[in-house]
């Protein structure tokens, strides 16, 4: 008997449609077989499908059965065959309807459970876009495939709970999508930005790169307070409006990085990957191309400590997709496009022996080894950071006291408030651009909504004159005071934005000796 | 690169050309190597300027200060063109077009340290001179540095060190001036710092302290310039005024200044950049010093 049973593969963030053919024959030997270019997870099914039914009181049948996996040509990998196949079993098993417009996805346990599977969301998204009214999920994996409004999502928790819908003794009620509980922001960050003391004008550069998606780059001495910034920095960004969270939840469903029952991503992803990363650990890759941190990172941070630490290659890896905003990994097997604009956070010491300028400690580095150390950060990726700033050693018992300063200090919900306003500008800006943005403006839109007055670009003019700034820094720095103005409400750049973005410029000191 | 290989000119102790004031020193080097044209001079009024490779800021800051007004009033810098304090007093001479001497701890065919090769083209091109005892490419040892040191305290007046840690090759400078019967002056900094110590032994010792450029013009019998008070105060407003105030007694960080203005740091900021464009301030390893 022959019963047809339909699923999807998930390549990258696209998906593919699967037919599932099941063959009971009623000659030949018993025997039970996939072909159709199943990997390794895919074949193992054989026993996680047998021994499930078993388990779930049903008889296997000692046929020949054979399962095909269409097309045949395309490699097919992962645990999601497991319920179709079953399925198709089961079908000709007991002789009932399979539910017709309807696709199977999910891995078996042992006991006839269905475990949760990575990828539900591509896999609602794929019925959508092809008309299928309804899908089958683990019921850990229904959640998360229910964010696509418009079609019935059925949380499957066992093998006989399918067979009784199937057979209509039941009714399994399709989910529901609903929000997880835990997604506050103030949960997300690990310091509040009221916790850190002094670093004022870190502390503003943070502010801004968070408003307007500007990397950022700190210098400064270990113990300065680098990397407490950025931690902080997750709980003043705004949370993910919803084309992004769909985009973000897609990348972290084809990778597996939602928990079961997991939903919508709304947080900012923030990332801290160390610096003993692999390249495609970093930017994605594998025969089956995975996403990499720059991708899980996607519309949210990438933090980088020890820049001056992580291998070169790794290190220019970054510039295409922090230029385009995506990538797109080519192996033999696989051509897959990941989507990874993220803010880049890179923080590094001054020297290598990180004392250089510190007012109590003596730098022990020679003028060779620090010239050595700045070499190793690569220009090219400099020339993308639009802010740099120093991050200089604090007296922590002068500031403890000072009351006066504690009362200056502004808690991250206040400072995010600032940048949800200043986002909104830039949304109602940005429009009909396809971009999100300040960080995001190419020369053309910045020919289109960056006004300079003539004072404006006057200071400009003569910074780049006594700055030296690149043509690149040009550009950069109008989009900082275009942010600046934004934090403001201000319509158009004034002088004082363009001055203060100024202040993020690039210091010649901090990355060659004369 | 590295080794520049020009005329081979040389001067030995017999020529009546060879600089008088190193004669009389108990051991004078037998020849000389230069590069550049000779010019007796050059000799006439020169002050040595040693002090830290592992220059501060604030080092910096002093040398360019002392320097360029005693360069410019025809004073002839002498140094050893290491990187630090040296350079910086290359550097700061050449600026305001005064006439200045190297003098090497390498073989003359050499360049050290070899991305300096700017300025030591900087310093031919100004009519100054290159000078080693030793021929050829060889490169500086450890015993070459203080065989250096007594040419430059040999040919001048008197010796300035400008930052300079208890154990270091401006010390040695230093003594051998003292031994040659020169003059040496002492730059104060911050007592803080480690590049302070052996300036203050240097004091303890009875060497002059110099608080600005006349006390060395004094010595030299030169007129001190008399400054005239600018009057630019008045053409700044308030919050730049005070931030200048400020500046004067300490260069501090930005943030810094926002707390004890208690004005925020953005705001500061901008102020920051508009009068690093004006030419008022500048910044330096992050702090910033009023110019």
């Amino acid at each position: 008997m022959f019963i047809k049973v339909y699923s999807a593969t998930n390549l990258g963030l696209e998906t593919i449609g699967v037919d599932v053919e099941v063959n009971i024959a009623s000659r030949g030997l018993p025997i039970f077989d996939i072909v159709g270019l199943p990997s390794k997870s895919v074949d193992e099914s054989k026993e996680r499908v047998k021994t499930a039914i078993v388990n779930s009181r049903i008889e296997f049948p000692s046929r020949r059965i054979i399962v095909n996996l269409a097309p045949a040509d395309i490699p097919k990998e992962g645990s999601c065959y497991d319920l179709p196949i079953a399925v198709g079993i089961l079908g000709s098993v007991i002789k009932c309807e399979i539910p017709e417009k309807s696709l199977f996805f999910g891995e078996l346990s042992l006991d006839g459970t269905l475990r949760h599977t990575k990828g539900a969301l591509l896999l609602s998204l794929f019925a959508r876009e092809k008309g299928i009214e309804s899908i089958f999920v683990p019921k850990a994996s229904a959640n998360e495939a229910a964010i696509i409004k418009g079609i019935n999502v059925y949380p499957v928790e066992n093998l006989n709970q399918l067979l009784a819908h199937v057979l209509g003794k039941i009714q399994i009620r399709p989910a529901q999508y609903h929000k997880e509980e835990s997604s506050d922001i103030e949960e997300k960050a690990e310091f509040d930005m009221a916790e850190i003391l002094g670093q004022e004008q870190a502390k503003r550069a943070a502010e801004i790169s968070a408003a307007g998606g500007h990397n950022l780059f700190m210098i400064g001495s270990p113990g300065a307070g680098k990397t407490m910034l950025a931690r902080a920095l997750p709980g003043i960004l705004p949370k993910l409006q919803e084309e992004e969270s769909l985009e973000v939840t897609k990348i972290y469903s084809a990778s597996g990085n939602i928990p079961p029952e997991g939903s919508l991503i709304t947080i900012c992803p923030f990332r801290s990957p160390h610096h003993t990363i692999s390249q495609p650990g970093l930017i994605g890759g594998g025969t089956k191309p995975q996403p990499g941190e720059i991708s899980l990172a996607h519309r949210g941070v990438l933090f980088l400590d020890e820049f001056t630490e992580f291998p070169r290659s790794v290190m220019e890896a970054l510039r295409q997709p922090m230029e385009d905003g995506y990538l797109t990994i080519s192996r033999s097997q696989a051509r897959v496009k990941y989507p990874s604009r993220f803010i880049l956070v890179a923080s590094a010491n001054p020297c290598p022996c990180g004392y250089l300028y510190h007012p109590k400690k003596e730098c022990i580095c020679t003028q060779r080894e620090i010239k050595r150390y700045r070499k190793r950060i690569s220009g090219p990726i400099l020339d993308r950071i639009d802010l740099h700033v120093e991050v200089p050693v604090v007296d922590v018992r002068d500031l403890s006291n000072d009351q006066k300063s504690r009362e200056f200090l502004e808690s991250s919900n206040r400072i995010r408030e600032r940048i949800i306003k200043a986002r909104e500008m830039q949304r109602k800006r940005f429009l009909n651009d396809k971009i999100y943005t300040n960080a995001e403006m190419k020369n053309e839109h910045i020919k289109k909504y960056c006004f300079l007055s003539k004072e404006v670009k006057q200071i400009l003019n003569q910074a780049v004159m006594s700055f030296h700034l690149s043509a690149r820094s040009y550009f950069k720095m109008i989009k900082v005071a275009r942010t600046i103005a934004d934090l403001e409400y201000a319509e158009n750049i004034n002088v004082n934005h363009m001055a203060e973005a100024l202040q993020y410029r690039p210091k010649r000191e901090n990355y060659e000796l004369s | 690169m590295g080794i520049y290989i020009g005329k081979n000119t040389m001067i030995t102790i017999n020529d009546p050309k060879y600089p008088k004031l190193l004669k009389q020193i108990n051991d004078p080097p037998k020849q000389l190597y230069y590069r550049g044209n000779w010019d007796n001079n050059i000799f006439n009024n020169c002050l040595a300027v040693v002090g830290s490779r592992k220059m501060t800021s604030y080092g910096q800051q002093i040398t360019n200060k002392l320097i360029s007004e005693i360069a410019s009033r025809g004073i002839t810098i002498v140094s050893g063109f290491m990187y630090g304090i040296d350079a910086t007093a290359h550097k700061t001479a050449l600026d305001v077009g005064a006439r200045t001497i190297a003098v090497m701890p390498c073989g003359i065919e050499r360049i050290h340290p070899e991305y300096q090769t700017k300025l030591y083209a900087d310093i031919l091109e100004n009519n100054g001179l290159i000078i080693s005892e030793f021929e050829g490419d060889s490169l500086p040892a450890f015993w070459t540095y203080p065989k250096r040191n007594r040419i430059i305290a040999g040919l001048s007046k008197a010796v300035m060190v400008i930052e300079a840690g208890l154990k270091s090759g401006s010390l040695i400078t230093a003594n051998l001036a003292k031994k040659y019967k020169r003059k040496v002056f002492a730059v104060p900094g911050p007592l803080t710092s480690v590049l302070s110590q052996g300036i203050s032994q240097l004091i303890k010792e009875n060497a002059d302290v110099v608080t600005c450029a006349g006390d060395v013009l004094d010595y030299y019998n030169i007129k001190r310039k008399i400054i005239n008070k600018k009057e630019f105060d008045n053409s700044l407003n308030n919050l730049e005024q005070r931030i200048i105030q400020e500046l004067q007694q300490e260069p501090m960080e930005i943030d810094v200044l926002s707390r004890s203005l208690k004005i925020s740091s953005a705001q500061i900021g901008t102020t920051m950049s508009l009068m690093q464009l004006k030419g008022l301030i500048f910044i330096e390893n992050g702090k910033y010093y009023v110019h």
